[in-house]
């Protein structure tokens, strides 16, 4: 495809102009280069302490404890709670409370998805920090 | 880009597209290159949530990343299990250090049990916060209000 202009035309250059393309293709590139590291999200998670101390006399009687069983139900404190009533549950206990804190406690052999699902679902109702029961 | 060339009986009219092509194919190359460093031989799936908190991408993050099949990848490289702990302990060990967070990006069906010996040696390790990395669930918003501001416009 070269040049082979016959005769005349002295100034005629009828090459297509590539530098706004490139222009445009490395503006888009730069653009998801910083996008993509910028919509890493996360759920924090506060770990167990690795020693625990052998008694805890002042343990807070009234703490919340979220447990996921390993079919997948969901328990508060205990008392079993429906998947779709959740999000409500967790809402009616952390409205008033003063603490924002629950302790997410999964069976080990449920999967991974579960304990994240009710996590966001704490988040969601207002839990502000998220404490992993040790095993 | 008019040709409205007078005369000139042999004016080819063809657009030259030899250096669209040569800077296509360097696109393609340097997408080719990059992609699988940035998923560096590890794929975890994270699941998906809706009320997450921002969290973007720093210099000195420490991400652990458990596949599929339970193998622990610290910064994207595979560590076995064993040696977990003490490299864990060599980066949270050290005096003054500002941070003890660690992304754990771990793969969405994978059994508890797996994670939470993970977390169990990241604690033993020094960490004290883990962040667990979760997808956006395409369509939704987080409900908490200090999730939605965006990152760098604080």
């Amino acid at each position: 495809m070269g040049m082979s202009a016959g005769g005349g035309g002295g100034g005629l250059n009828n090459e297509i102009n590539v530098t706004p393309m490139i222009d445009v293709l490395l503006v888009l590139l730069v653009i998801f280069m910083i996008i993509v590291p910028m919509s890493r999200k996360a759920i924090d998670t506060q770990l167990p302490d690795p020693n625990p101390q052998p008694a805890q006399p002042n343990v807070a009687p009234d703490q919340i404890v979220l447990e996921i069983t390993a079919d997948g139900n969901f328990a508060i404190n205990k008392e079993p709670v429906d998947k779709a009533q959740l999000f409500n549950r967790l809402k009616s206990i952390y409205d008033p409370r003063p603490e924002k804190i629950i302790f997410v406690k999964g069976d080990t052999m449920t999967t991974y998805a579960n304990v994240v699902w009710a996590m966001d679902q704490a988040r969601g109702a207002g839990v502000k920090v998220i404490g992993v029961a040790p095993k | 880009m008019g040709m409205s060339a007078g005369g000139g009986s042999g004016v080819k009219a063809d657009p030259n597209v030899t250096p669209m092509i040569d800077v296509m194919l360097v696109l393609l190359i340097i997408f080719m290159i990059t992609i699988p460093q940035i998923n560096a031989g590890f794929t975890a799936v994270p699941p998906e949530g809706q009320n997450l908190k921002p969290h973007p991408e720093e210099d000195g993050d420490q991400v652990l990343g458990i596949d599929d099949q339970g193998q622990y990848y610290l910064n994207k490289k595979p560590i076995r299990n064993e040696d977990l702990e003490a490299a864990v302990r060599e980066i949270y060990g050290v005096e003054g250090r500002d941070d003890y967070i660690m992304y754990v990006k771990a793969h969405k069906d994978l059994q508890y049990l797996k994670v939470i010996n993970a977390m169990d040696v990241l604690s033993r390790g020094g960490v004290r916060v883990a962040a667990l990395i979760t997808e956006q669930a395409p369509g939704t918003e987080s409900l908490v209000e200090s999730d939605r501001i965006r990152p760098g416009g604080k």
